[in-house]
């Protein structure tokens, strides 16, 4: 394990790390979805309101923040051999930080007081900083071999730049700190946070997976290797013409905001173009959630050059990109990994006579269907919302429906898997 | 002539070539033809296998002869075989007794084990083989299409 030039092929984490960010991730989501079904009128009306600041971090950093951290933990091993230093207590670390910084951070932000804010912004920031290092450091160990996730560390920076941008937010609102031109600042850390960080995770992760998953053709060379640093450059660039004279730093800003936008539509297109002619031409809820979000993500392209509002765009944004594509990754992912983790156990116990549940038994198509179709209402029904409240509200009610609907259908996964092993144990016990 | 290949890009490419074989089964419901889903699994078996067969005794012996250090990722790979293998074996039952919800099933899982096993070999393994074997790299790649 240690003697081959630090190669490791050993195998992915134990089972109960990622699955433990898996089972509590959803419940973030759901947060956000009920606390939109309660104040869907001012949370939609604008996103300054408490309750539209509260539900975006209860997504980024409970719901995004889980997921992205229990599935790297995985990947990261799979991928380019580099196990995550001292993983156990690290994913225990950042999932407690996680939570308590999203709920601290929600409550904070909804007008809970100067405490919770305090505490949830440092705990979220403890908890991303935790899981950065630990994940960096994996793949710097790595870094003379395995080309697979060559662009990985520039999301996991641009999100070290988001934290620290809302560490200084935090801070302002707090007092303890003077901010000329807040808005300024609190633009270019949603622009890291959406942008560099959801934006290039789902840029530099797609290239990987899309291809090898759906069978498709692989995407150009220059979208592989050059995108993603193009539009990290651009966020720097965003950055300094920020503290330009408005004069100098407005154009650039627009030209800027301009190729980021023309970048990210690039992507989804060619994904979508991608998928299409892909081998795999069976068409299931995960493949489905792609072409959903990848559609928001043109509808927020198209939002941002007609100069359409904000608020239409960070929904398009945070639920259609950044609540769907995890959640048809988790319906994937989490029954791959029960089954993965059964068959190591059959193969060590030898029970090859059994058989084991496959993937579909584990977390039933049906039931992913029926998933996908509570969050593609989620969204049209929120986007109707930014015009009528009350479609926001039922649209948070099928948010949060959708989240609890996809928790239950890990929770059966991980349960069948559990009854399975148990099977496989007693029956070898008894047989010898 | 362009260069040779080296071990990296053949197998990768086989790789491809295998996840296509199993990707171009397709059930439709009642009217899904049994026999040629029976046929075409046999063919991605047998690619699968082909493929297999070269890991194990043309590549890996070298390899490990070469570069010792290399022996505990090839004895992990060839366990990987054996995983897969018993899903291949799945995959063809539920061909053979025309289960379709099981058939799809397994099929997506294989799918993954293979992506997971595949995405070890491309980026560790064979980039470690190019290395180790230098120049007889190429000429042991070359003796993929010699097998059948
Ligand atoms: C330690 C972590 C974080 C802290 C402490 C934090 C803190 C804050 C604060 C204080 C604000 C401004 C509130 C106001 O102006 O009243 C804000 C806004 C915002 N944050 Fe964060 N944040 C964090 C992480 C993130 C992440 C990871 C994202 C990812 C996308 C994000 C997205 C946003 C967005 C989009 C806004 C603007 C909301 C709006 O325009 O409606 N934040 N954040
Ligand atoms: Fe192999
Ligand atoms: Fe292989």
């Amino acid at each position: 394990m240690i003697a081959t030039d630090g190669l490791s092929l050993e195998q992915a984490p134990p089972l109960d790390l990622p699955l433990r960010l898996f089972l509590t991730a959803p419940l973030f989501a759901a947060a956000a979805g009920v606390l939109l079904l309660w104040q869907a009128d001012v949370v939609l009306a604008t996103r300054w309101s408490p309750a539209a600041l509260a539900a975006t971090h209860l997504l980024t950093v409970g719901f995004l923040g889980m997921v992205m951290v229990g599935a790297s933990l995985q990947m990261l091993p799979v991928l380019v051999g580099a196990p995550v230093p001292a993983v156990r207590p690290v994913a225990g670390a950042v999932h407690m930080l996680l939570g308590i910084g999203a709920t601290g951070l929600a409550a904070g932000l909804l007008g809970g007081g100067p405490w919770p804010l305090a505490i949830g912004a440092a705990t979220a920031a403890l908890g991303f900083g935790i899981a950065a290092l630990g994940l960096l450091l994996a793949l710097w160990r790595a870094r003379r071999r395995g080309t697979g996730l060559r662009g990985f560390p520039l999301p996991m920076l641009a999100l070290m730049v988001a934290v620290a941008l809302g560490a200084m937010l935090t801070l302002a609102l707090l007092g303890w700190l003077v901010l000329p031109r807040l808005l300024d600042w609190v633009n270019l850390h949603a622009a890291w946070g959406l942008f560099g960080w959801v934006g290039l995770l789902v840029l530099t992760v797609g290239v990987q997976v899309v291809p090898l998953f759906h069978v498709t053709p692989a995407y150009p060379v220059w979208v592989v290797r050059r995108l993603g640093p193009l539009l990290f450059l651009a966020l720097l660039g965003l950055t300094l013409a920020a503290l330009l004279p408005d004069s100098a730093g407005i154009p650039i800003a627009q030209l800027l905001g301009a190729l980021l936008a023309a970048g990210f539509g690039a992507f989804a297109v060619l994904t979508l173009w991608l998928q299409a002619h892909g081998a795999r031409a069976r068409i299931d809820a995960t493949l489905l959630h792609w072409w959903l979000a990848m559609a928001a993500l043109l509808g927020a392209v198209g939002c941002w050059a007609l100069g359409g509002s904000t608020e239409l765009m960070g929904l398009l944004l945070l639920v259609g990109v950044g609540v769907g594509l995890p959640s048809g990754m988790l319906l994937k992912i989490v029954p791959f990994l029960c089954w993965f983790h059964l068959q190591s156990r059959q193969v060590a116990l030898g029970r090859f006579d059994l058989r084991i549940p496959h993937m579909h038994r584990l977390l039933p198509e049906r039931g992913a269907r029926a998933q996908l179709a509570l969050h593609a209402a989620a969204l049209v029904f929120l986007l109707a919302g930014l015009l009528q409240p009350v479609f926001g509200r039922v649209g948070g009610a099928l948010l949060a429906l959708a989240a609890l609907w996809l928790l239950a259908l890990l929770v059966g996964s991980a349960s069948r898997y559990r009854a399975a092993k148990r099977t496989l144990e007693t029956t070898s016990a008894g047989t010898g | 002539m362009s260069d040779p290949a080296t071990i990296t890009e053949t197998l990768t490419k086989d790789h491809r070539d295998c996840d296509r074989l199993l990707s171009a089964v397709s059930l439709q419901g009642r009217k899904t033809d049994w026999p040629r889903v029976v046929r075409e699994t046999e063919a991605f078996r047998a690619a699968m296998e082909r493929h297999f067969r070269f890991e194990e005794e043309v590549l890996f012996p070298p390899l490990e002869q070469v570069a010792p250090l290399a022996a505990g990722p090839t004895e992990m790979m060839r366990q990987h075989h054996g995983q897969i293998r018993v899903l291949l074996d799945d995959l063809a039952a539920a061909a053979a007794a025309a289960e379709a919800a099981d058939y799809v099933g397994i099929s997506e899982t294989l799918h993954f084990l293979i992506q997971q096993h595949n995405a070890k070999e491309e980026g560790i393994l064979y980039p470690l083989a190019d290395r180790a074997l230098a120049g007889q790299g190429a000429d042991l790649a070359a003796r993929l299409a010699e097998m059948d």
